[in-house]
């Protein structure tokens, strides 16, 4: 790498990278910062040039309990489906790193990730189709047993719960599957040689040398997952109000911008404490 | 005897895994060629709803607009971000590790918020709605994506292939040219799929930065199922999820992303 | 009796035969190496003693039990890996201590024996210390002792100092042979440097295309291989041409048989020396290397070597005719 020196240097420098950070700033950097400056206005500016400043928007997160109320809801629906994902993928990542080896394994890590990378409203729109009353999961499982069983899960948390564990599952396999695919073969070895069982290798060696990559799955589950909208709409019916749904109906449907922009980056102030609180392992776990 | 029951265990776990990712997706994609436009067994083959959905003009537009929007923003991000990562990996300067840092907040922060403070600023600078504003944010989630893949395929590069090429006389254009985008192509290739993919996969900014009527496919879809869906979207859902996986299937060929190799 | 017994293995993998009916026995309390070429079978021989690998057929015998059917974590071994294998989540008292803990040694007992293994490897003010804020002889202290604190039955190395830089090779051979002697733990090595086989090992066995091809004392094994192979592995051999066979006196006769001389038994000078074997050739090189030196006859159109004392080799002149001279007795008679 070179040492910045010559002035012909830092001209080429900034040319390379004044573009594509300039694009950032103008589409992610600015905006944040205008949400944060519109979230103190009673109106928008260019609808009504009467506004004022005004920390209303933040005191209705206060006085009125609907919100507070939603956005546990949405904290506890991420906690149940990162909770989820990682009981579930932990092991999948576990098998696929230190059991299956060679061509099998690339392949079979592949088709893990692929859905991942995959539009993910079709997903969730796949298993409006399989959960719905009537549907795919009803037909197969009456086939399968000797009684009548009506699921009922369409249209409830338990679907809500079940799209966004099949949407953020990967998430969780890969991180986990990086880190203990990094584990170097002969740590096993020498943990058996010294008379390990294979529950203690888990515990005291596979487990506490990926932990980083297993949290900073969790912590990429959880924190889209708290602001999710579409799911709970297509999954959840009636059940679905969210918080993410609550700010999504403050820009499409109420059209109170202000509030949304409050409650967006109340949401946003969640998000970056979690982030803030686990960038320590997530740093860990990129090197 | 632990020792083959627990691998055995844990692969059937694994397929079950497998099971519960693809079942969905399949049963979709059976489900699109099915007569019935309710769901109703015993399955008929059909193309029906592929056959209404090519005379589906909004289906139409809106795919058409998909795939354009997904062109353009992977023309502009692989540019852009091609030029930055090999900016950030051939210079060391004072705030590097915060412009690396900066790439963080389109990935990590959630779509609702992103999209939302686009929509409140793209209104306040006149912007507003509509295919630009669509592709502008589009842009700005791929370049992440592409700069780490990039930045990737360019750790392996070794540096003093550049320092060589400039002691023979190639000005700074030409090592660029001959030395360094050959051996980074695979990168930026793969760099180009993710961003094409996070794009036409794009929902969230797309739904609240498109124009209603002008949409994007993901977002006509959402529109379409909270109206009471029909097979018909069965049918443009199938090919969306076989045309981003085919193109992450791509893109993971030409990356290191799956892992050792 | 023998510590560690292997009878008639032979190990597969996929279509190549990696062992190849391997019978070999390790005494009780001696240091022993494997060595062979990178694929002559040496490690996974090990690697099959330490149960990593299952032998298809024969049998193994550690102490007074068969453990063919016994996985490793049961086989009461020690082992030292290649790139120390020390895990970097835990302390030097911790990496130490796993397999007491494993074993449920009580906390005292625990403790006083961690002490006990940082102590014999010299590094007592480590013991806190994370692996990664080591040097790499330190590390192979530590990897050292917690293959030792168990006391295992055969403690087994795997290449265990060729990450080391030269000098710091030699400080660790010494260590090692000192530890192996005080706890007089039954040890195989596994290397594929000759000279540390020959300086650590009370037995050596030399391996190829995973057959054993010979066992024995270091020296016998050096001054007396039974084939080519082993011949030029150990050391340097130069071979006799069969048209000086007649003018020789050797050891035994020449049927089935080739002769080779090291380059160290050999002297060079401008006359025939009575008593002695000798060949005559051509000096064309001579590469001084400090005290010593290496010098370079040919003879026959084959390539001698010579290696002595700098200061014992005459200054040649001339066109560099010499006699080569070796007692009759240094000549090393190997199966053709």
């Amino acid at each position: 790498m070179t040492e910045l020196t010559a002035s012909a240097d830092r001209r080429r420098l900034f040319a390379l990278l004044s573009p594509a950070y300039l694009w950032l700033t103008l589409a992610v950097f600015l905006p944040l910062s205008a949400m944060l400056f519109f979230s103190f206005l009673t109106d928008l500016p260019q609808d009504n040039p009467d506004w004022s400043a005004t920390f209303d928007n933040y005191a209705r997160f206060l006085t009125n309990p609907t919100y507070a109320i939603l956005m546990w809801k949405s904290v506890k629906l991420g906690l149940m489906v990162t909770l989820g994902c990682v009981l579930i993928g932990y092991p999948c990542a576990l098998v696929l790193a230190r059991t299956i080896k060679g061509r099998a394994r690339e392949t079979l890590f592949l088709l893990v990730i692929l859905p991942f990378w995959s539009n993910s409203l079709v997903r969730i729109f796949s298993w409006a189709i399989v959960l719905r009353g009537n549907g795919m999961l009803e037909h197969a499982l009456n086939w399968l047993l000797p009684f009548e069983l009506r699921l009922e899960l369409m249209f409830t948390t338990h679907a809500v719960v079940i799209g966004l564990i099949h949407s953020y599952l990967p998430y969780v396999i890969l991180t986990s599957y990086l880190a203990l695919q990094a584990i170097d073969d002969d740590l096993v070895d020498a943990a058996r040689s010294m008379g390990a069982s294979k529950l203690t290798i888990l515990r005291r060696i596979l487990l506490p040398l990926s932990l980083p990559g297993l949290l900073a799955g969790a912590v990429l589950v959880f924190v889209p997952v708290v602001g999710s909208f579409m799911e709970p709409r297509i999954l959840g019916g009636r059940m679905g109000t969210y918080y993410g749904t609550l700010i999504e109906d403050q820009f499409v449907s109420v059209y109170n911008w202000p509030l949304g922009a409050a409650l967006s980056f109340t949401l946003l102030a969640v998000v970056l404490l979690i982030l803030a609180c686990a960038s320590p392992i997530l740093g860990k776990a990129r090197t | 005897m632990s020792r083959s029951l627990l691998p055995l265990i844990g692969k059937l776990w694994l397929f079950a895994i497998l099971f519960f990712l693809y079942a969905p997706i399949l049963v979709m994609a059976a489900m699109s060629f099915n007569a019935s436009p309710f769901y109703q067994l015993p399955f008929e083959l059909s193309t029906r709803w592929y056959q209404q959905m090519a005379g589906n003009g909004q289906i139409l537009s809106a795919a058409l607009r998909s795939v354009g929007i997904a062109m353009v923003t992977t023309l502009v991000a692989t540019a852009l971000g091609t030029a930055a990562s090999i900016g950030l990996f051939r210079y060391d300067f004072a705030g590097k590790k915060v412009l690396m840092v900066l790439l963080f907040p389109p990935i990590a922060i959630p779509w609702l918020i992103t999209g939302t403070a686009m929509l409140i600023f793209f209104f306040a600078i006149g912007i507003g709605r509509g295919t630009p504003a669509v592709i502008i944010g589009h842009v700005a989630l791929a370049l992440p994506y592409v700069i780490v893949t990039v930045t990737a395929r360019l750790s392996s590069f070794d540096i003093t292939l550049e320092e060589a090429a400039r002691s023979m006389g190639a000005n700074s254009w030409t090592v660029l040219r001959r030395v360094t985008l050959p051996w980074i192509a695979p990168g930026v290739v793969a760099g180009g799929l993710f961003a094409f993919a996070v794009s036409f996969d794009q929902f969230v900014v797309s739904y609240f930065l498109s124009e209603p009527g002008d949409s994007t496919l993901p977002v006509l879809i959402y529109t379409a199922i909270r109206k009471g869906f029909t097979p018909e979207i069965n049918a443009i859902s199938t090919i969306i999820i076989a045309v981003s996986m085919l193109i992450m299937f791509l893109a993971t060929r030409y990356s290191r992303f799956a892992g050792d190799r | 009796m023998s510590a560690v017994d292997v009878q008639n293995v032979t190990k597969r993998f996929g279509q190549t035969v990696a062992l190849d009916d391997v019978s070999i026995s390790f005494e009780d309390g001696g240091f022993f190496a494997l060595l062979g070429p990178s694929g002559s079978g040496k490690t996974t021989l090990l690697r099959t003693i330490a149960g990593f690998h299952f032998a298809e057929t024969g049998a193994i015998r550690i102490g007074d039990r068969n453990v063919e059917n016994v996985p490793v974590e049961k086989r009461d071994i020690g082992m030292m890996f290649q790139n120390y294998a020390l895990f970097p989540n835990m302390s030097v008292a911790d990496n130490v201590g796993f397999g007491l803990r494993v074993r449920k040694v009580a906390a005292a007992e625990e403790r006083r024996r961690i002490a006990e293994a940082l102590e014999l490897v010299q590094l007592g003010a480590m013991a806190e210390r994370r692996p990664s804020q080591l040097s790499g002889g330190q590390r192979q202290r530590v990897a050292l002792a917690r293959a030792i604190v168990t006391n295992p039955k055969v403690l087994l190395l795997d290449e265990p100092l060729s990450a080391l830089d030269k000098t710091l090779r030699v400080d660790m051979q010494i260590e090692l042979k000192r530890i192996q002697r005080e706890i007089g733990i039954t040890t195989i090595f596994v290397t594929h440097d000759q000279e540390e086989a020959l300086t650590l090992s009370d037995r050596i066995g030399i391996l190829k295309d995973g057959r054993i091809v010979q066992v024995g004392p270091p020296r016998e094994v050096y001054d007396k291989p039974v084939d080519a192979f082993t011949a030029g592995f150990l050391g340097d051999a130069n071979w006799v041409p069969e048209s000086w066979l007649s003018a020789l006196r050797l050891p035994q006769p020449a049927n089935g048989h080739s002769f080779a001389v090291r380059p160290e038994a050999l002297s060079m000078a401008q006359a025939r020396l009575d008593g002695m074997n000798a060949v005559a050739g051509r000096l064309t090189q001579r590469v001084f290397a400090g005290a010593m030196a290496t010098c370079l006859i040919e003879v026959e159109g084959q390539k001698w070597k010579l290696i002595a004392r700098d200061r014992d080799i005459p200054e040649i002149t001339g066109d560099g005719a010499v006699w080569l001279n070796w007692r009759p007795e240094d000549t090393m008679a190997v199966r053709a």
